[in-house]
C-alpha cells in the first residue's frame, strides 16, 4: 500500500520537477547573459540552464519508468486493493493479459503514453546528434519537451491517477473484458502511444529551431536541420504508428465478429489524423531534405502531427462526440483540449518565424517534387474532411446554439436537431481521395524531379508506359470479372499495375534504387489499397442454421456441422473456470468438394462476464478470398453461424507489414552503411527519392493462431453436447 | 517570369483539388445526413422526420427479447439521463457480444410504421468505456 501512495507522489514530484525545469528553460532563453547560446558542439563546463535541461528529462524518464514498473507489479501481483487493477484484472486472467491490463483503461493508457513520450526524450537527450544542437536550441527542446510532460503528468497526478486505492481489499478483481483478451490487443495501445509518444520529440525540436531558437542553415552556426536530426524518430514513430493503426483494425477484425475491420468511429478517426498529417510530412520531408524547400510547411506539419496526437486523445477521452469506444470524459477534456489550442497556436507561431529566404520557386507541378507537393494536399485533405466529419455533429450543435445571431440564409438552412454523418459519408469523400495514391504511384516512382522541354520526364519512360498499359488491362480484365464500382475498380488496377511498376524499378533498373525502404513501403500501401478496394464493397455475407451433420452453402464454400461441443476452460495450477463455451466443428470444401479445412468457432461466457456471451471467430486463411465464420449461437441442437467471405483481404495485413518493416529496415540499413540521414549525405540529392508511407499487421490463419497467448495457461477440455 | 507562371500552376491545380474535394463533401454531406439523436430528442420529433437516424441510449431490462437463434432482438432503448422515455427497437442480424441490459449502444436505422424503430445496425460501447461500469 505504501508503495502505491510512494508511486502516487512520484507522479507529483516528477509534475513539479518538469513544470521546474520548463521554467528553468524559459528563464535561461530570456536571460540578457546567455553568453553561449549560439555555442554548438560539446558542451562547456557550466551549470548553465540549457545544460540543465537533459538530466532533467533523464530524471523524468526515470521517475515515470519507476511508476511504470509499480503499475506492472501490481497487475502481476495481482494487488486489487490498487482500484484500477481491481477494475480490469481477476485471478483467472492469463498471464498475458494481467500484464496488458496495464493499458485496458485509462489512466494506464495514459502512464503508458507519459512514459512512451519519457523514453523517446531521454534517447534522444542520450544521443550525439542532441549533443551536436546549439545551446539555444537545446534550451528550446528541454521547455516544450518538459512542457509536455508537465503536462502529462499533471494529468494522471490530478484526475487520471492510476494509483488510487480502495477503501477495502476485494477478493478478486472485476475482470478484463473478453474483448480485449486477445493477442491484438497486448499490442495495439503500446504501438499506437509509442507512435504519439515518438512524434512529441521531433515536433518540440521543429519548434525549437524554428522558434529563433537556433538559426538552422545559417552556414556560420553549424547545426545540423531538426528533419535530419530527428529523422529516426520520425520514421520510426510513423512505423510504430501505422503498426498499431492496422493491428487495431485486425483485431476488430478478428474480435468484434461482425467480419469488418473499419467502421470510421470517431475513435479510430482520430488515430488516423496523427497518421495522414505525417504522412503529408514525409512527403514535403523530401522535398525540404532533398532540395531545401518548403521548411515552413515542414515545421507546420511536424508539429500538427504532434497537436493532432493531442487532439486525437481529446475526442477520445472527452466525451466530445458520441463514440463507440470512446472513454468517459473524468476531467482531462478540457484540459486536453487547451493543451491541444496552445500547441497549435505555437505551430503556427513556429511555422512563421522559420527563415525561408534560401527558398527557391517550385519545379514543375508534374516533376516529382510537384507530384510530391499534392500527395502532401490529398493526405493534408483526407484529414480536414475526416475532421470535419467527425466533429460535424459538435459543428451542426454549435451553429444551432448560435442560429439567432447567424445571417437569415445560413439559420434557415439549419436543421433544427443535432445531425451527424453516417459511415458512407466517409466511404463517398474519403476513399476516391485514398485511391488517387495509387494512381499516383504509377507515375511518381521514375519521375524526374528537373523537367526538360521535349524530353518525357521519366527516368525510364518504357517501363512507365507499359506499367500504364497495365494498368488500362487490368482494369477491364477486372470490370469483365464484376468489378463494376468505379473506385475500387480504379483503385485495385492502379495498385496491382503500380506494384508491378516498382518492383521492376527496383530490380530491373540500370543502378539499385536509391530508396528500397520508400519503394517497400509503397509496394505495402499498394497491396493494402488492393485488399481494401476489394474486400470493402465486394465482401459477400451469409447466415445459416445447421444441425449436426447438415450441410449448407456460403457462397463458394460448402460448410457441413460435424460436430457441436460444450466445454470450459481452466486457468492455473487452482483450475478455476475462466470461460465456457459451445463450439462448432465444421467441415469446409470447395464447390466441388474438395476439403479446405477444418473451422472451430466459438461463444464463450467468461466466468466474470457471465451476461454476456463473446464470439472467437475463426478464419480459413487464403490469399485469395478468405471465410470468416461466426457461431452466433446453438439452439435446440442447431448452430446458428454467420460467415463472410471477404476478397483479398489478407493482403492488408501483409502490406501493413510492409509499411512498417521498410521504413525502419531502411534506417537500419542506412546507419550499417555508415550514411549520415541528413542533408548532404552521399547521394542525397539521387532521382528516385519518394517520401515514405507505411504500416504493420497480422494475418490470421485460424482460431489456433489466436489463442497462442493463452497455451501455457489454459487447459481446454471438451465433451460432446 | 517561369516562377510566376509555376506559381499560377500551382495555385489553379491546387483551387481544382479543393473544388473536387470540396464536390465530394458537399455531396456526401447531403446524401449521408442523419439525426443524432437521444431517445428523448427522438419521441420528440415526428415519424416521418425520423426514417434515418441514428440513437444513443441503454437497453432497458423490460421487454428484452433475443429473435430466433441469436438472430436478432428486440428491445426498448431509454434515455440515458431520462430513464422514463423508451423506444422500441427491432434488429435482425448478428448481435453484438456486449449488448446486455443496461449496456449503452447506438442504433441506425429508422421508423418503420408503428412507433418500432427498424435497426440496420446495432453497435455497443467499446470495452476501452468499460471504466464507468466496471466500478466497484
Amino acid at each position: 500500500m505504501i508503495i502505491y501512495n510512494f508511486a502516487a507522489a512520484v507522479l507529483y514530484c516528477g509534475f513539479f520537477l518538469a513544470l521546474g525545469a520548463a521554467f528553468v528553460q524559459l528563464a535561461g532563453l530570456f536571460s540578457p547573459a546567455a553568453p553561449d547560446a549560439e555555442h554548438c558542439g560539446p558542451p562547456r563546463r557550466d551549470l548553465s540552464p540549457a545544460r540543465l535541461g537533459a538530466p532533467c528529462i533523464l530524471a523524468l524518464a526515470g521517475l515515470l519508468t519507476l511508476d511504470a514498473l509499480i503499475l506492472f507489479h501490481a497487475f502481476a501481483a495481482q494487488d486489487f486493493i490498487v482500484e484500477y487493477v481491481a477494475g480490469y484484472s481477476d485471478s483467472t486472467l492469463p498471464a498475458a493479459y494481467r500484464v496488458t491490463a496495464f493499458w485496458a483503461g485509462q489512466p494506464g493508457s495514459l502512464l503508458f503514453w507519459a512514459w512512451a513520450v519519457s523514453l523517446s526524450g531521454a534517447l534522444f537527450v542520450l544521443l550525439p546528434t542532441y549533443k551536436k544542437l546549439c545551446v539555444r536550441t537545446q534550451a528550446g527542446f528541454c521547455l516544450f519537451f518538459t512542457g509536455i510532460t508537465a503536462f502529462f503528468l499533471l494529468i494522471l497526478a490530478e484526475w487520471n491517477n492510476p494509483f488510487a486505492l480502495l477503501d477495502f481489499v476485494p477478493e478478486d478483481g472485476r475482470g478484463l473484458n473478453p474483448l480485449l483478451q486477445n493477442p491484438g490487443m497486448v499490442l495495439h495501445p503500446p504501438l499506437l502511444f509509442l507512435g504519439y509518444g515518438g512524434f512529441v520529440v521531433p515536433g518540440c525540436l521543429a519548434l525549437a529551431q524554428s522558434a529563433g531558437a537556433g538559426k538552422a542553415g545559417e552556414p556560420e552556426i553549424r547545426e545540423a536541420y531538426w528533419g535530419d536530426t530527428a529523422r529516426p524518430f520520425i520514421l520510426a514513430a510513423w512505423a510504430l504508428l501505422t503498426a498499431g493503426i492496422v493491428l487495431g483494425a485486425w483485431w476488430a477484425y478478428m474480435e468484434l465478429g461482425w467480419g469488418g475491420y473499419w467502421a470510421w468511429d470517431p475513435v479510430e478517426n482520430a488515430s488516423l489524423l496523427p497518421w495522414l498529417i505525417s504522412s503529408a510530412y514525409l512527403h514535403t520531408s523530401v522535398i525540404g531534405r532533398k532540395r531545401g524547400k518548403l521548411r515552413r510547411t515542414n515545421v507546420f506539419l511536424m508539429c500538427l502531427t504532434t497537436v493532432s496526437a493531442f487532439f486525437a486523445a481529446y475526442l477520445v477521452r472527452s466525451g466530445v462526440v458520441q463514440s463507440l469506444h470512446a472513454f468517459s470524459d473524468e476531467g482531462v477534456g478540457l484540459p486536453l483540449l487547451v493543451f491541444t489550442l496552445v500547441f497549435l497556436y505555437l505551430a503556427g507561431a513556429a511555422a512563421l518565424c522559420t527563415e525561408s529566404k534560401d527558398t527557391r520557386p517550385l519545379e514543375d507541378l508534374s516533376s516529382k517534387e510537384g507530384l510530391l507537393l499534392f500527395v502532401a494536399w490529398l493526405l493534408s485533405a483526407v484529414a480536414a474532411v475526416i475532421l470535419i466529419a467527425t466533429l460535424w455533429p459538435v459543428i451542426i450543435d454549435a451553429l444551432i446554439a448560435l442560429s439567432a445571431h447567424l445571417p437569415a440564409f445560413v439559420a434557415g438552412r439549419l436543421p433544427q436537431t443535432p445531425m451527424g454523418l453516417e459511415a458512407s459519408f466517409y466511404n463517398r469523400a474519403c476513399l476516391p481521395l485514398l485511391a488517387l495514391p495509387a494512381l499516383l504511384l504509377l507515375v511518381c516512382p521514375g519521375r524526374k524531379w528537373k523537367l526538360s522541354p521535349g524530353a518525357s520526364g521519366f527516368t525510364r519512360p518504357r517501363l512507365f508506359y507499359a506499367v500504364l498499359a497495365a494498368a488500362a488491362g487490368l482494369g477491364t480484365t477486372l470490370s469483365f470479372a464484376g468489378i463494376q464500382q468505379p473506385v475500387a475498380l480504379a483503385a485495385a488496377a492502379c495498385a496491382a499495375a503500380g506494384t508491378a511498376g516498382i518492383l521492376l524499378h527496383l530490380f530491373t533498373g540500370p543502378r539499385p534504387a536509391s530508396l528500397p525502404a520508400a519503394h517497400g513501403a509503397h509496394v505495402g500501401l499498394l497491396l493494402m489499397t488492393l485488399g481494401v478496394a476489394l474486400s470493402g464493397p465486394y465482401q459477400q455475407k451469409y447466415t445459416l442454421t445447421l444441425g449436426r451433420g447438415e450441410t449448407g452453402k456460403a457462397g463458394q464454400y460448402r460448410v457441413t456441422v460435424r460436430e457441436l461441443y460444450e466445454g470450459e476452460s481452466r486457468i492455473g495450477a487452482d483450475g478455476r473456470p475462466g470461460y465456457r463455451f459451445v463450439e462448432a466443428e465444421l467441415r469446409i470444401a470447395a464447390d466441388d468438394g474438395t476439403p479446405l479445412g477444418t473451422l472451430s468457432p466459438q461463444r464463450r461466457r467468461y466466468a466474470k462476464f457471465e451476461q454476456q456471451s463473446f464470439a472467437e471467430a475463426v478464419t480459413l486463411f487464403g490469399p485469395g478470398n478468405e471465410l470468416y465464420a461466426v457461431l452466433l449461437g446453438i439452439d435446440e441442437m442447431k448452430a446458428s453461424l454467420s460467415f463472410n467471405v471477404n476478397p483479398l483481404v489478407n493482403w492488408i495485413w501483409f502490406g501493413g507489414i510492409l509499411m512498417c518493416v521498410f521504413p525502419v529496415a531502411g534506417l537500419v540499413m542506412k546507419r550499417a552503411a555508415g550514411r549520415p540521414a541528413g542533408r548532404g549525405a552521399p547521394g542525397g540529392a539521387r532521382e528516385g527519392g519518394m517520401g515514405l508511407k507505411a504500416g504493420v499487421s497480422n494475418h490470421q490463419g485460424s482460431c489456433d493462431e489466436d489463442d497462442t497467448g493463452e497455451a501455457e495457461e489454459t487447459r481446454e477440455t471438451t465433451v460432446r453436447t | 517570369m517561369t516562377k510566376r507562371s509555376g506559381k499560377g500552376l500551382y495555385a489553379a491545380a491546387l483551387l481544382l483539388f479543393l473544388g473536387g474535394a470540396g464536390y465530394l463533401v458537399f455531396s456526401g454531406i447531403s446524401e449521408s445526413s442523419v439525426y443524432f439523436l437521444n431517445v428523448s430528442e427522438a419521441l420528440s420529433l415526428p415519424g416521418d422526420k425520423l426514417h434515418s437516424a441514428r440513437l444513443f441510449g441503454t437497453v432497458r431490462q423490460d421487454g428484452l427479447t433475443r429473435l430466433g437463434n441469436s438472430a436478432g432482438v428486440r428491445f426498448q432503448l431509454e434515455d440515458k439521463d431520462n430513464a422514463g422515455k423508451a423506444l422500441w427497437v427491432e434488429y435482425e442480424g448478428p448481435v453484438p457480444d456486449t449488448f446486455k441490459a443496461g449496456a449503452e449502444v447506438i442504433v441506425e436505422g429508422g421508423i418503420r410504421g408503428e412507433k418500432a424503430f427498424k435497426a440496420v445496425t446495432l453497435m455497443t460501447k467499446c470495452p476501452s468505456k468499460y471504466q464507468k461500469e466496471n466500478r466497484i
